[in-house]
């Protein structure tokens, strides 16, 4: 019996007709991701070395959320029992009321409502897992054939395919199958490239990209003229996404915000504060086709939907789950899947290409060291860039070792801020002005 | 699972590979763990959990590897998991895959670690420790309210089974506790935080703080700090003597040399030369050492591998001189080093990695310093300690570096960055504050500035290894302060735009 099918049997039975009446419940909730998943890496010029075998991942778990008769909730993660004992989920259940607490805001469950149609699932990917996973082998065979000669290359690539099942004591029930492909690879451990959505590379995305970081790694042979001060500043899009992780999830996630412990305020949202340039906007979008971040319905059972958290450079609303939703005094909104799902836009952008042959002095930042030791409440940081592209007149014209210090949130704000799309990101390269010395 | 039955699982597993001609390692994990958060005098979150799985890295007889995991653990999984690793293992060898035959020489062994926990498990019950840590959470939030606090707690039990074709069967329980305080200031419209930890491998550690509070006043303390900092000025960025505590001290042993000694890493690592450890490298002043290896009661603690090796205390640099690496069985000969038992995984389902545990970074050249009560008269005290001494440089700022935030190496080329939450020079009576910024550079020019020791030995700086993504506890530390000497290519900080 499936696990899903044994918790719901659970907690029916135990709002419906408990065995103690302390262990009767008011509401419940299930999440279970049952999920398969192939992988296959290369280290060091090799493809499956010891530590990057080909991998096969078989997981079913998830976590239940409880309110018991008394107002108490609990949380528990949990798996299939590891052996056939009658009392297990009984056993279990006295240990989650043992873990019961207080949390009145907590103790809601949504009634269920009509869920959007998103597309979450490719087939090919679910044909990889169950059938034919060779894409994945010639892949690996066809990126260490093309690699440059002399690049120590590493990488990865990994297909998933499962199911997402949600359950909730007022009557949701949805099942749905989602797939996921990842791809990455570097060379020298110093200049890469990665793919992340809910469907397959396709092979002119798998070309483009190739050639992009290929012509970068050779760009990066040559030693380029140091920076000065008026250098602008590149991040490129995976730079711009490690930022975005970094300054603006954690402050824009709304019990943070409640408790105190954000950059931003809950009166700077109800005031609508001006916080970004005004031609910036800040969304949540689960809606988009076979993204990352897109989903049907959240774990808490929320019907996914495009949230808007700053428009015009002004604070709109922090992303609220249930509970933060209660307290806030609102309706929950969409969540970002860690980075995934977070879009940001601003009004005068244009496509990388067009942008590059627009800076006269810049550094593009691939990747820094320590982003994550850096003050997410405060937005500052000072961080090191070495292996960074010069660019001057337009062009990219070799390697050069930065040090940058600013601030994300002034960043934000200046006038002077550019942005422009990727063609293999959903997040774009942020052209800014801070703070930049020669390493 | 209890331990038994997590023996006779790995058992049946390793019985349904008997007929494969090659060599099967298997990996089998139970985990429990209770974890709670509390938020401004509230319970954000309280949670139990325990997860179970089993993965099984199989080796053809030319030497390639598969890899097959589940949690899944009902009847016939074992035989599928075998099949499916046996399966990857020769596609692997069909696609050229390099291959490797060291598991063939690995020692048998056969062990039963005992449980080193003082409080198992479940001895005290959840109600009890919600009790505890709300009684922790309310005195600070009572003794501290400019500041905005979140307590956590959070044990967890990982009991560990490794098997292999030879007959090596090892099992292991290591517990691990730890009480955190996160605290937000605010001062002059800015804000700062701070994080501060007490670890150890069971619920002592919540009853130890209750009977002391020593983790409350470092708390308060630092939370103090904070708001000092929100205020500070910048610091100019530059090359400076330098003072750092024990936690950055940890960080630079763990990100700026651990990782270059790690016997997967020799082909980018800039202790490497072809491929091979540099042993017999001078990497610091005599006089330095650096020491890796398991420590009961600690944080990182694991005796065995997870290819089901003893672990080995390693002394990495003696005497300034680099003398050993970190080398699992796989790749310890060819980066030519001694199989020291370094393999650890963050679970049953990820493949083990050469990795530190508890490292240490001791000096021979050792100043006393009584550790005091309050970050500032320790401050005072250091200040003090190295006037008596004549450490303090006449006209330039000798800075300390308090609190480690965290760091990034990159091994192949030698950089390193660090981030403190405050910096205070020493130098100065009046002891002025600075923000925290940027300490980076290159490693060997940090060991090689290292010129000696304040205070005796602390080793409990703890945290998240995130090597091959995955997330692994480790530790360690140093003399209570390291002394370092301004240095052309260790820096602090830069210049805002």
């Amino acid at each position: 019996m499936k696990l899903v099918a044994q918790l719901e049997d659970l907690l029916y039975q135990s709002q419906q007709a408990p065995k103690k009446e302390n262990l009767r419940l008011s509401a419940w909730r299930i999440l279970v991701h049952e999920s398969e998943a192939v992988s296959v890496g290369i280290k060091d010029n090799s493809p499956g070395s010891v530590y990057t075998p080909p991998s096969y991942r078989q997981n079913e778990s998830g976590e239940v959320f409880l309110v018991w008769a008394d107002g108490t909730c609990s949380q528990a993660m949990v798996q299939l029992p590891s052996h056939n004992d009658p009392e297990y989920w009984y056993k279990e259940l006295e240990q989650w009321r043992q873990a019961s607490y207080e949390d009145p805001d907590a103790a809601h469950i949504p009634s269920p409502k009509p869920l959007p149609l998103v597309e979450v699932e490719d087939r090919a990917i679910h044909t990889i897992i169950t059938e034919n996973d060779e894409i994945l082998f010639d892949q690996v065979k066809c990126w260490l054939t093309d690699k440059p000669s002399k690049a120590k290359m590493q990488g990865s690539i990994q297909a998933a395919w499962g199911y997402r099942h949600i359950r909730t004591s007022t009557g949701l029930t949805v099942t749905y199958q989602q797939s996921q492909f990842v791809s990455w690879f570097s060379f020298d451990s110093l200049i890469g490239g990665g793919f992340a959505k809910r469907r397959l590379i396709n092979p002119q995305e798998q070309k483009d990209l190739w050639s992009q970081v290929v012509n970068r790694y050779e760009s990066m042979q040559m030693e380029a003229p140091t920076v000065g001060p008026m250098t602008q500043v590149i991040l490129a899009p995976s730079m711009t996404e490690d930022m975005f992780r970094q300054f603006i999830v954690p402050n824009f996630s709304g019990d943070r915000v409640i408790e105190g412990q954000s950059a931003f305020s809950k009166e700077s949202f109800l005031e609508h504060t001006l916080v970004f340039h005004p031609q910036i906007s800040l969304s949540i979008d689960p809606l988009r086709p076979l993204e990352l971040g897109s989903y049907l319905v959240t774990a808490e059972g929320v019907p996914a939907e495009r949230t808007v958290l700053v428009r015009d450079g002004q604070l709109q609303t922090p992303f609220l789950r249930v509970k933060d939703a209660v307290r806030w005094g609102a309706k929950p909104t969409g969540l970002p899947q860690g980075t995934a799902g977070l879009y940001l836009k601003h009004q005068a952008e244009v496509p990388w290409a067009n942008a590059l042959q627009g800076v006269e002095d810049g550094v593009l930042v691939l990747s820094v060291l320590g982003l994550h030791t850096q003050e997410a409440v405060s937005g500052s940081y000072s961080l090191s860039a070495p292996h960074s592209l010069r660019i001057l007149k337009g062009q990219i014209v070799g390697r050069t070792d930065v040090k940058l210090t600013g601030n994300f949130f002034a960043d934000l704000l200046a006038p002077t801020t550019k942005a422009a799309r990727s063609d293999f990101n959903t997040h774009p390269y942020l052209i800014i002005t801070t703070g930049v010395q020669t390493l | 699972m209890k331990q038994k039955e997590i023996q006779t699982l790995v058992r049946s597993v390793l019985a349904e590979a008997q007929v494969f001609d090659g060599y099967v390692i298997v990996r089998a994990q139970s985990r429990r763990e209770w974890s709670m958060r509390l938020s401004n005098g509230r319970f954000e979150r309280v949670a139990t959990g325990w997860d179970s799985g089993l993965g099984v890295q199989a080796f053809t007889r030319a030497g390639a590897a598969g890899f097959a995991t589940s949690d899944v653990l009902e009847e016939g999984v074992g035989r599928k998991l075998v099949e499916k690793a046996i399966q990857l293992a020769h596609r692997n060898e069909a696609i050229g895959a390099k291959l490797n035959l060291q598991i063939w020489d690995a020692p048998q062994v056969k062990e039963v670690g005992a449980n080193p926990s003082q409080k198992v498990f479940g001895e005290i019950p959840l109600s009890e420790l919600e009790e505890m840590v709300m009684t922790l959470h309310s005195r600070l939030r009572e003794a501290f309210p400019e500041g905005v606090w979140q307590t956590s707690y959070r044990q967890a039990e990982e009991m560990w089974c490794i098997g292999r074709t030879d007959g090596t069967l090892v099992s292991f329980v290591i517990p691990r506790a730890v009480l955190m305080h996160q605290g937000t200031v605010r001062d002059n419209g800015k804000a700062q935080s701070t994080l501060i930890h007490r670890s150890g491998m069971d619920a002592t550690v919540l009853f130890e703080e209750i009977a002391d509070h020593v983790l409350e006043r470092k708390a308060m303390d630092r939370a103090e700090f904070a708001r000092f900092v929100c205020s500070a000025p910048q610091l100019p960025s530059g090359h400076y003597p330098l003072i750092i505590d024990y936690g950055l001290a940890k960080g630079l042993a763990h990100e700026a040399f651990g990782h270059a000694v790690e016997s997967d890493h020799m082909n980018e690592s800039v202790l490497g030369e072809e491929g091979k450890l540099r042993i017999g490298l001078r990497v610091a002043r005599p006089g330095v050492n650096i020491i890796d290896g398991p420590l009961i009661g600690d944080w990182a603690h694991q005796p065995y591998s997870s290819n089901g090796l003893i672990r080995q205390t390693v002394t990495i640099v003696r005497d300034g001189v680099l003398v050993a690496g970190l080398g699992d069985i796989f790749s310890a000969e060819e980066a030519g080093m001694t199989v020291t038992g370094a393999g650890r995984a963050e679970s049953y389902g990820h493949i083990p990695l050469p990795r530190m545990s508890n490292i240490r970074l001791l000096v021979d050249r050792m100043l006393p310093l009584i550790p005091s009560e309050h970050l500032m008269d320790e401050v005072k005290a250091v200040r003090e300690t190295l006037l008596r001494h004549g450490e303090l440089r006449e006209g330039e700022k000798n800075l300390l570096l308090l609190g480690y935030r965290g760091g990034q190496v990159n091994p192949k080329t030698g950089d390193f960055v660090f981030q403190c939450e405050g910096i205070i020079d020493v130098s100065d009576s009046n002891l002025p504050i600075y923000q925290p910024t940027i300490f980076s550079g290159k490693i060997l020019s940090a060991l090689e500035a290292i010129r000696g020791g304040l205070g005796e030995g602390c080793y409990d700086a703890i945290g998240t290894c995130g090597k091959g993504g995955q997330s692994v506890p480790s530790s360690g530390g140093s003399h209570r302060y390291l002394l370092m000497d301004a240095d052309q290519q260790v820096s602090l900080g830069g210049e805002h735009g």
